[in-house]
């Protein structure tokens, strides 16, 4: 056949000729080993399909997974906060948080993974539309904390690939705090440290995400609690599965830290602080050290110790009666009456309060054109200084105050350490304010009126006192003029050296004898008597606003009276001061039940914990006494 | 037309294997079927293969078995028939307990007194996983299983379904790694997540240090991961001792998986049951009341108990109680200041709800 096609002329060149018939056989033979080559090729890759995606798919998933090497911090616990008889009021635990990978996270398992949690959908998924427009997309967001035992068998039943592989595990060390706010202000509450704490020189050697202490001891001694982070290299599959540890540095935890705290004087002091606006503080004159600090209202450190949820943040915030503020060291107010020991004081040591000198007391007294009325309407007769604490006749001390200057007060007030912060190893404290005529041209620009002295006299006009500064300033003065710094932690170098005065001692006794009588000479805190103990006090009864003001009854219960209270014991040789301020308590007795029964619980704390008696030494017998030598 | 076909045969085949490839993948794509259609396609073709294979070797295996077995029972007989008559009632008895021992009666049994719907169903296949632990059942999507539901055996719970096809479904047994669920503990009710660990031992994750789990303790289904209903036995505990952080290292022995597997029963619907209290096995022994309490060390110190409170807090209820023992109100002026020093009374129960009619 293909002859026939070939011409004739060249029928005789064999060279083409063969050229022309192998090159077709080459073709042929060429096209059908590409076919053959062509399907084996296919079957192989066929077979290897088959092999990865029917026979053996899960093998070779799991071993694609095995490829992950990821570094893992772990938290170090913070260190215990105890008790100054080393009881634990802070501990620290563990809990799992959920979060949810963003990058895996597909919409449709939402819902379930609500149902399983018991987590608001729409409010998470309003949340995650929040965070998709501030967050990269890498970026996990926490959706539930403090996860339960059921909970969390939930999320690790649930986060397979085939399942609900977006979400994540999260192992923390939560802080444990006292419930209901015990020693809120005191400990204070750790958080997250924030980008604008990380631009202050504080906290500027901190990471994002490291949790500090942000308010209290937990602040001021963060760097004692604060542990070292470990860290674990581990290899993870692709939905963070740990498969296998390479190495691992344990964390080291913080250290344990003692204070001064004596928790069965706070937790009394707390429970009669119920219900109630205001602070206690309890004291030890001998050493400086707090045994008790309370501040009502107060928050939840608990709430603090993950991430506070906004509700709640905002619930404390806008709180009318601000329950942040620790009020023992932050609140400054007039102390009334409390502080007329020191006007007495002052003036015994100006020789304006000799025993002899009397004043009449009709129910009130007018000085420079204006009428200063008492607390008694009918008055308290002829007054001495003696009469005039136990009472706490105000005509009495607004007659010493008029023989005194103002800058004669401040020079007292100073001296027992009103005015200035106390030093406590607390952030935040603030100084208070003792007027005198320099303060008032350096703040006001304006000369100092002697009628103005006569309110300042009784505790009240420009001067206002924080708890803690009366109680140290109480603590100093029933000492004979020993003042020693307020600290918490129960260490000695915390307690630093006392400031010393040479107050006279008769001054001093004389006021005491004073004190005394309040409580049981039938005096103001008549009602507060605690037999067997010689408990000494003083009430205080402090106007917040004006006398207009109150009777407007704009303020409402903020313009009500302060009820105060310091009380010691015993009177010789005292080992224990504890100021109360009741907010609107109205009326200064009110206070006095507070501090009784934190004295209360001091001393019988004391009596049962004290070492029996020393048996009385019983003479060796002679062959005892031999034989031994 | 035929001729350009022809001509261009290969290049229209090639065309048309595309076109189908793109018309499957746009259907898996529409349907959203996380199991790749060939697979589908694949086990739902092997399924009936290996189901007749399967029946094949347990009927052979079934007849040798039983034909060997009916020699040493027709040999027994004649040795017997050749001894003593009581021998023959031994060997009645013997059968009758082999009888009662049955699996696929026990299974039935369980299965009826079940307040969960379930599906019995047979252990067709095992994966191929290197750590992996799956079975395959002959059960699938046509009887109602679905991914997620729990596969038990009257012995304790065995697994659960990853994958189901029409005709077959895929098992994840709890010795997976990666297998996980909510167990609790029967004497104090202790949750925990049971985790596989790629062998016959499976533990128990998150239990606290603190808390008390016995070895020989039994675990059941908590509920909590709402897979497995509450109240399924899982295990006995094989080890329990203190962890080096803060769990507790707890190993368990599962109960379902200790028969061997063939049958099983897939939970279609789940219904949570109580979990049962342990039998009394011993008299109870007879103890003095407790000596008063010293009150100077009526508070706790130290341990951070389970139910996470501090020593505050114990101080807080022993002073509120003492207060309440006394009639005192903290802060309030009364007739004469507490006395501290007392033994407060112990916290009142919680007071039992009136019977409903």
């Amino acid at each position: 056949m293909p002859s026939k096609l070939i011409p004739t002329d060249y029928r005789e060149d064999a060279p083409v000729k063969n050229f022309l018939r192998d090159d077709t056989k080459f073709a042929s033979s060429k096209i059908a080993f590409f076919q053959y080559l062509t399907v084996a090729i296919f079957l192989f890759l066929v077979s290897g399909f088959w092999q990865l995606q029917v026979q053996n798919p899960d093998y070779y998933l799991d071993r694609a997974a095995r490829n992950r090497i990821r570094s893992q911090p772990i938290q170090a616990p913070r260190g215990k906060i105890l008790d100054r008889d080393g009881r634990v009021i802070v501990d620290s635990h563990s809990s799992f948080s959920l979060s949810l990978a963003r990058v895996n996270l597909k919409p449709e398992h939402l819902k379930s993974i609500c149902e399983g949690l018991d987590i608001d959908y729409p409010d998470l998924v309003e949340r995650l539309r929040r965070f998709d427009r501030t967050r990269a997309r890498y970026e996990s967001i926490i959706v539930k904390d403090e996860l339960t035992a059921g909970e969390i068998a939930f999320v690790e039943a649930h986060r397979g690939q085939d399942t609900f592989p977006e979400m994540e595990l999260i192992h923390a060390q939560r802080r444990l705090y006292p419930r209901g706010g015990l020693a809120a202000h005191v400990i204070g509450y750790t958080g997250e440290v924030s980008e604008q704490e990380l631009n202050t020189t504080e906290f500027a050697r901190f990471r994002q995400g490291d949790v500090i202490g942000k308010a209290g001891i937990e602040r001021q001694h963060n760097d004692t609690l604060m542990g070292v982070d470990g860290q674990r290299r581990v290899i993870v599959d692709n939905v963070g599965r740990v498969r296998k540890v390479i190495d691992k540095k344990e964390a080291s935890s913080g250290r344990s830290l003692t204070l001064t705290i004596d928790l069965d004087l706070q937790v009394v002091a707390e429970l009669a602080m119920e219900n109630r606006r205001g602070a206690v503080v309890a004291f030890d004159p001998r050493t400086g050290e707090v045994l008790a600090m309370v501040s009502r209202p107060a928050y939840d450190p608990n709430k603090f110790a993950g991430r506070i949820r906004s509700k709640d943040w905002m619930e404390i915030r806008n709180h009318p009666e601000n329950p942040l503020l620790n009020r023992s060291i932050q609140a400054q107010l007039a102390p009334g009456s409390t502080f007329k020991p020191f006007i007495a004081m002052a003036a015994l040591a100006a020789g304006v309060a000799d025993p002899s000198v009397t004043f009449h007391c009709g129910g009130g007294a007018s000085f420079y054109g204006r009428y200063f009325r008492c607390h008694s309407a009918k008055g308290h007769g002829s007054v001495d200084l003696h009469k005039g604490m136990i009472h706490s006749c105000d005509v009495y001390f607004y007659n010493l105050g008029n023989r005194l200057s103002i800058d004669k007060i401040a020079e007292w007030a100073e001296l027992a350490g009103f005015g200035k912060r106390t030093g406590i190893d607390l952030p935040g404290e603030a100084e208070g304010i003792v007027p005198s005529t320099r303060w008032k041209v350096r703040n006001f620009r304006q000369k100092w009126y002697a009628g103005e002295t006569i309110s300042v006299a009784i505790g009240q006009g420009a001067l206002t006192v924080t708890p803690l500064q009366m109680a140290h300033a109480v603590g100093g003065l029933i000492m004979g003029g020993v003042w020693h710094k307020p600290h918490l932690v129960r260490d000695p170098s915390h307690a630093g050296e006392p400031k010393r005065s040479d107050l006279d001692a008769s001054h001093v006794a004389r006021v005491l004898d004073g004190l005394y009588g309040v409580v049981n000479e039938g005096g103001t805190a008549a009602r507060s008597r605690i037999p067997g103990i010689e408990f000494c006090g003083k009430t205080g009864t402090a106007q917040p606003v004006s006398r207009e003001l109150q009777l407007s009854g704009k303020l409402g219960d903020k313009a009500k009276d302060n009820a105060w209270f310091f009380g010691f014991a015993p009177k010789q040789d005292p080992e224990i001061v504890v100021v109360a301020l009741y907010e609107a308590g109205e009326h200064g007795p009110e206070a006095a039940p507070i501090v009784r029964d934190v004295i209360k619980a001091y001393f019988d704390k004391k009596a049962r914990t004290a070492p029996p008696p020393v048996m009385a030494a019983i003479p060796m017998r002679e062959e005892v006494a031999q034989g031994a030598q | 037309m035929e001729t350009f076909l022809n001509r261009y045969r290969n290049l229209t085949v090639l065309l048309v294997a595309l076109l189908a490839q793109l018309v499957l993948l746009a259907y898996q794509v529409r349907s959203h079927g996380d199991v790749r259609l060939i697979r589908v396609w694949a086990v739902t073709g092997v399924m009936p293969l290996a189901r007749v294979l399967e029946g094949v070797r347990s009927n052979t295996f079934g007849f040798f078995r039983e034909y060997f077995v009916l020699l040493d029972v027709r040999t027994e007989n004649e040795r017997l028939k050749k001894e003593l008559g009581t021998l023959k009632m031994e060997n009645q008895f013997l059968k009758t307990e082999l009888a009662t021992a049955d699996r696929a009666q026990a299974l039935a049994a369980f299965q009826s007194r079940s307040p969960s719907r379930t599906l019995a169903a047979r252990i067709i296949g095992t994966g191929t996983g290197a750590n992996s632990k799956v079975v395959f059942l002959d059960r699938g999507s046509n009887f109602g299983v679905g991914k997620g539901m729990a596969v038990v055996t009257p012995d304790g719970i065995v697994g659960k379904v990853i994958a189901s096809y029409p005709t077959a479904s895929q098992v994840i047994l709890i010795t997976d790694p990666s297998f996980a669920a909510g167990v609790i503990s029967q004497k104090n009710r202790i949750h925990g997540t049971l985790k596989g660990q790629g062998h016959s031992i499976c533990m128990i994750d998150y239990i606290q240090n603190e808390e008390n789990v016995a070895v020989s303790e039994w675990f059941y289904t908590s509920g909590d991961d709402r897979v497995f209903p509450k109240g399924l036995p899982v295990g006995q505990v094989k080890i329990s001792r203190q962890g080096k952080m803060f769990f507790k290292e707890v190993l368990l022995v599962p109960s379902g998986l200790q028969q061997g597997l063939e049958e099983v029963l897939i939970v279609l619907e789940g219904v949570h049951q109580d979990i049962p209290e342990v039998p009394q096995t011993q008299q109870p022994l007879h103890l003095l009341p407790a000596p008063p309490r010293d009150p100077a060390s009526g508070e706790a110190h130290g341990v951070l108990s389970g139910n996470l409170s501090t020593d505050a807090d114990q101080m807080l209820d022993r002073y509120k109680r003492i207060g309440e023992t006394q009639g005192h109100t903290y802060g309030v002026a009364g007739p004469k200041p507490p006395n501290f020093n007392v033994t407060p009374e112990p916290p009142k129960p919680p007071r039992a709800e009136p019977a409903k009619p």
